[in-house]
C-alpha cells in the first residue's frame, strides 16, 4: 500500500534520507522511530506529497506522489504534528469542507461526520469556531477529518502530542480497529512504548538511514539476546529502551535491516 | 506498484471536477467572510466604524482634491490628463505586480493553510485560483479606494455620460487583474526555478523597482529651483513622463479607455466614443483572462515543485555574537539598572532579527525622508513653509503612532506566554513596563528628530522654529510611547500570539485613536500661535522685544509639553498599576 523505492532526499549538501527502500502492506501499522534530525519528518513529508524525493519514488496505493499527487491524496489521510485549521470555521464546517474535497456524497458525508464527531467526542464544541479550541481539541478534530473518507493509508506525525489520556485511548483503539479493517497506518513517534504497544513493524531511523526494520518481537529478541545481532552469550539482556538508545546513538553499530 | 484494486466496499471518495473544487472554495470563502464579519460586528464595532468613517473621510478628501486638480488642469491643458493617467497607472501597475507576488508567495507557500491544501486531493490550479482571489482583493482595494475618487472627480469635471461611471469598476478590476496575475506567475516561477537565489532575486528586483521609481520621480521633477512651476518646467516634466505612454502597456489601454468613455463628440453624441471605450475594455478583459489561463497552467506545473523546493530550504545557521552596542548597553550604568537594560537589549535583538518590523520601519521612514528631501524643489513663503513644517511634523507623528500601535502596544501582551520566564526572574514588574517605554521612546526619537530636522532644513525654516519643532517631536515620541506601552499594559491580551491581532483589537484601536488625537492636539496648540505670530509679523505688529505674539508661541509650547507629560505618565501610571496586579 505504501512503497518507498530508493528514496533519497538531500537539503543542499546535507542528506536527510538516504536510499530508503520500504514497503508497507495493507492493514499494517508501521511506526517510524528515531532521534531528532533522523529524517522522520522528511520521510513523512515525502509520503504526503509536501516534499519531492531527490531520487527514487514514493507511491501510495500504486499512485506516485510526484506524478499523480491527486490520485495518491484520495487514498491518504494525514494528521500533522501541528494541526492546521481554519480559525474562523467551526469544527463541523471544517469537516464538511474536507468531505467535499474528497467528493463524498451528501448522505455519506453527513453520516461519516456524525460518526467521527461521536468517535472523537467532539459534539460539545463541534459548532464553535476553531479559534477557541485547545491543542487537544484541534488534534481530535484533525484526526476526525483525516478519517472521514475512510482512507486506505493514514499518516500520523507525532499523533499523541496534546491529547489527554482519554483521547489517547480513543485514538489507540481506533487505530487497532481500522488496521484490522485493512487501513495502513504510517506513524512517526518518539515514544517507544507506543510503538511497542501498537506497531506491527518498527523502523528505527538514524541520520537518514533505516538502522532497524522488523517487528517489535524482533526488537525484543535482540534486546534479550535471542536475535542475530544480540549481545554475546552470557551478557545481561538489554531493555528495549537501552537497545533503542544503542541503535540511535552516534557510535551505535546498529545491524543493517 | 500498480494502483490498488477497488475494495469490495465502494470507496467513499471520488475525484471531483474543477468546477466542484471551485464551488467548495467559494463556499469556504463565504463561510470565512461571514464568520469574520459577524465577529467584527460583535467584538470590534469601534474599529469597524472607525475604518468606515476614516475611509469615507479619505475618499471625500481625495475626491475634493482631485476635483480641484482636474478643474485646474482641464482649463489649462486638456491633453495633460492622458499623460497623468498613464504615469499614475503605469507606476501603479509595477507596484501591483510586486504586491500581489509577495501576497501570493505567502498564500501559496508559507501559510499553514497552504500546507493543508497541498495534502488534499485538490488541483494546484484551483489552489492558485483560490489564493489569487485573496491576493487580488488585498491588492485591488487600495487601488479602488484611491482610483475611484480620482476617476469620479474626472468624470464630473468632464461632464462624462453615465456609462463612464458604470464602466469604472469593470475597467479597474480588469486592469488590476493583469499585473496581479503577472505577479503570481513571477512568484511561482521564482520559487520553483530559483530556490537558492529566490531571496536575493527578490531583493534585487524590489531594489531595482524602487530605484526605477525614485529615478522616474527624480527625472520628472529634478530641475533647477528657479524654474520650478514655470511653463518650461511643466513642459520638461511632461516630456519626461511621456515614456509611460506605451501602447502595449495595460495602463495605456486603461487610460485611453477611460478618456474615451468620458468623451463626447462636438455634437454631443457619445456612441462612437463609448464603442471605442468598450473596445479598450475588451482588450483589458481578454488579456486578463488569457493571463489567468497562463497562470493556471504555470500553477499546474510549478506550484507543487516550488512548495517542495521551499520545504527543502534549511534555515541559515549563523553564530550570533553579542554586538558591541548590546554589550555596551548591558554593562553601562549602575548595577541596579542592569535588569532594565538587559530587558531593553532583549527587545532590541528581537527587533533587529524580525525583518517585518525593521523593514516596515525603514520603508516608511525612508519614503518620508525622500519626500522631505524633495520639498526643497519648491519655493515657499516664510509663513507657508512654517505651516508645511508643522504638517510634516504631524505626518512624522502619525507614522510613528502606527508603529507604536502595531509593534509597541502588543509587546506586553506578547510577554504573556513567556511570563513564566519574566515572572520568575529577580526583576521588578515595573521595570518590564519601563523597559518597553524606554525602548520605544529612544527608538522613535532618533529617526523622528532627524526627519523633522531634514524637513525644516529643506524648507529653509528659521532656527527658533526648528528648535520648537524638535521639542514638539520629543513630546510626541514620549507621549506616543506612553500611550502605547501604558494601554498595552492596562489592556493586555495574554492568550493571543499574533501581534497584528493584538494591535487590531479594541485596545490597539483605542491606542491608535488616542495617539491620533494627541498628535493633532500637540500640533494645533503649537501651530496656531506660530501662525498668528507670522500674521502679526506681516502686519508689523511684532516688535524686536518679547511681544504678545511671542508669548503666545511660548504658551503654546508649554501647553504641548503639558499635554506630552499627561499623555506619557497617565497611561503609564494606569498600565503600571494594572501590570503589578496582573495574574497571567
Amino acid at each position: 500500500m505504501i512503497a518507498f523505492e530508493g528514496v533519497t532526499r538531500s537539503y543542499g549538501e546535507k542528506i536527510a534520507v538516504a536510499g530508503l527502500d520500504l514497503t508497507i502492506p495493507r492493514g499494517e501499522l508501521f511506526a517510524l522511530l528515531g532521534p531528532n534530525g533522523a529524517g522522520k519528518t522528511t520521510t513523512i513529508k515525502m509520503l504526503v506529497g509536501l516534499l519531492r524525493p531527490s531520487r527514487g519514488s514514493v507511491c501510495v496505493a500504486g499512485h506516485d506522489l510526484v506524478r499523480d499527487p491527486r490520485a495518491a491524496h484520495l487514498h491518504l489521510g494525514y494528521v500533522p504534528d501541528e494541526p492546521c485549521l481554519y480559525e474562523k470555521l467551526t469544527g463541523r464546517e471544517f469537516l464538511w469542507f474536507i468531505a467535499d474535497m474528497f467528493g463524498m456524497s451528501k448522505a455519506d458525508a453527513e453520516r461519516r461526520i456524525e460518526a467521527e464527531i461521536a468517535n472523537f467526542e467532539l459534539g460539545e464544541f463541534a459548532d464553535d469556531l476553531a479559534e477557541s479550541y485547545s491543542l487537544g481539541m484541534r488534534q481530535r478534530l484533525v484526526f476526525a477529518s483525516s478519517l472521514l473518507h475512510d482512507p486506505d493509508v493514514l499518516v500520523l506525525d507525532e499523533p499523541m502530542v496534546g491529547l489527554d489520556p482519554r483521547s489517547v485511548r480513543i485514538v489507540k483503539d481506533l487505530l487497532r480497529e481500522r488496521t484490522r479493517g485493512g487501513m495502513t497506518v504510517f506513524m512517526s513517534t518518539h515514544t517507544l512504548a507506543m510503538a511497542e504497544e501498537l506497531a506491527d513493524r518498527v523502523g528505527i531511523m538514524v541520520r537518514g538511514r533505516l538502522r532497524f526494520l522488523g517487528t517489535v518481537a524482533d526488537l525484543r529478541a535482540r534486546a534479550t539476546g535471542q536475535g542475530t545481532a544480540g549481545p554475546a552469550v552470557g551478557a545481561e539482556p538489554q531493555s528495549l529502551e537501552q537497545l533503542y538508545l544503542d541503535i540511535t546513538s552516534a557510535d551505535g553499530a546498529g545491524a543493517p535491516p | 506498484m500498480t494502483p490498488a484494486p477497488p475494495s469490495a466496499e465502494a470507496a467513499l471518495f471520488r475525484p471531483i471536477s474543477v468546477g466542484e473544487e471551485s464551488g467548495i472554495f467559494l463556499r469556504l470563502r463565504w463561510l470565512l467572510a461571514s464568520s469574520t464579519l459577524r465577529e467584527m460586528l460583535r467584538t470590534s464595532r469601534l474599529r469597524l466604524s472607525l475604518v468606515i468613517l476614516l475611509s469615507a473621510l479619505f475618499w471625500g478628501s481625495l475626491f475634493g482634491l482631485f476635483h480641484e486638480a482636474f478643474t485646474f488642469v482641464d482649463s489649462l491643458h486638456a491633453e495633460v490628463i492622458s499623460l497623468l493617467f498613464n504615469a499614475f497607472f503605469s507606476s501603479l501597475m509595477v507596484m501591483l505586480v510586486f504586491s500581489t507576488g509577495i501576497l501570493l508567495y505567502s498564500g501559496l507557500y508559507t501559510t499553514p493553510e497552504a500546507r493543508l491544501l497541498l495534502t488534499l486531493p485538490v488541483r494546484s490550479e484551483t489552489i492558485f485560483a483560490h489564493k489569487f482571489q485573496e491576493a487580488f482583493w488585498f491588492s485591488s482595494w487600495g487601488f479602488i479606494l484611491l482610483g475611484s475618487p480620482m476617476l469620479t472627480a474626472y468624470g464630473i469635471v468632464r461632464h462624462a455620460p453615465w456609462p463612464f461611471f458604470a464602466l469604472l469598476l469593470p475597467f479597474m478590476v480588469a486592469f488590476v487583474a493583469i499585473p496581479a496575475t503577472l505577479g503570481g506567475i513571477l512568484c511561482m516561477a521564482m520559487v520553483a526555478w530559483m530556490p537558492r537565489l529566490r531571496l536575493h532575486a527578490l531583493s534585487i528586483a524590489l531594489g531595482a523597482a524602487l530605484l526605477a521609481m525614485i529615478g522616474l520621480v527624480w527625472m520628472a521633477l529634478a530641475t533647477p529651483r528657479a524654474d520650478t512651476m514655470s511653463a518650461a518646467w511643466f513642459e520638461q516634466v511632461f516630456s519626461r513622463l511621456s515614456i509611460t505612454e506605451q501602447r502595449m502597456l495595460p495602463s495605456w489601454w486603461l487610460s485611453s479607455g477611460l478618456i474615451e468613455a468620458a468623451a463626447r463628440a462636438k455634437d454631443g453624441s457619445v456612441a462612437r466614443h463609448q464603442a471605442e471605450a468598450l473596445r479598450y475594455l475588451a482588450v483589458l478583459v481578454s488579456n486578463a483572462l488569457m493571463l489567468q489561463l497562463v497562470g493556471r497552467q504555470v500553477a499546474a506545473r510549478l506550484h507543487r515543485l516550488g512548495a517542495s523546493q521551499l520545504v527543502s530550504e534549511i534555515p541559515t545557521r549563523r553564530k550570533r555574537r553579542m554586538s558591541w552596542f548590546d554589550e555596551f548597553l548591558s554593562r553601562a550604568g549602575t548595577a541596579r539598572g542592569r535588569p532594565l537594560r538587559l530587558l531593553i537589549v532583549k527587545d532590541l535583538r528581537i527587533f533587529r532579527r524580525d525583518i517585518s518590523q525593521w523593514s516596515q520601519f525603514a520603508i516608511f521612514f525612508g519614503l518620508l525622508g525622500l519626500y522631505f528631501w524633495n520639498v526643497r524643489i519648491f519655493n515657499y513663503q516664510h509663513a507657508y513653509a512654517a505651516m508645511i513644517g508643522f504638517l510634516n511634523l504631524a505626518v512624522v507623528g502619525l507614522i510613528l503612532s502606527t508603529f507604536t500601535t502595531r509593534f509597541v502596544f502588543p509587546m506586553i501582551s506578547l510577554e504573556g506566554r513567556r511570563f513564566w520566564i519574566l515572572g520568575l526572574l529577580p526583576v521588578n514588574r515595573d521595570q518590564i513596563v519601563w523597559s518597553k517605554f524606554l525602548f520605544s521612546f529612544v527608538g522613535g526619537i532618533v529617526p523622528c528628530c532627524l526627519l523633522v530636522l531634514l524637513s525644516d532644513t529643506m524648507l529653509g525654516i528659521a532656527p527658533w522654529l526648528i528648535a520648537l519643532h524638535e521639542v514638539c517631536c520629543v513630546v510626541l515620541c514620549a507621549g506616543l510611547s506612553g500611550i502605547a506601552v501604558g494601554l498595552g499594559a492596562r489592556m493586555p491580551d495574554l492568550r493571543e500570539i499574533s501581534p497584528s491581532k493584538i494591535a487590531s483589537g479594541f485596545g490597539g484601536t483605542l491606542s491608535l485613536v488616542i495617539s491620533s488625537l494627541f498628535i493633532i492636539a500637540v500640533v494645533l496648540v503649537t501651530a496656531v500661535p506660530v501662525h498668528l505670530r507670522f500674521a502679526a509679523e506681516e502686519r508689523g505688529l511684532v516688535t524686536t522685544g518679547w511681544s504678545a505674539a511671542d508669548r503666545g508661541v511660548a504658551l503654546g509650547l508649554a501647553a504641548a509639553v503639558a499635554l506630552g507629560l499627561l499623555a506619557t505618565f497617565l497611561p503609564l501610571f494606569l498600565g503600571l498599576r494594572a501590570f503589578r496586579r496582573l495574574e497571567p
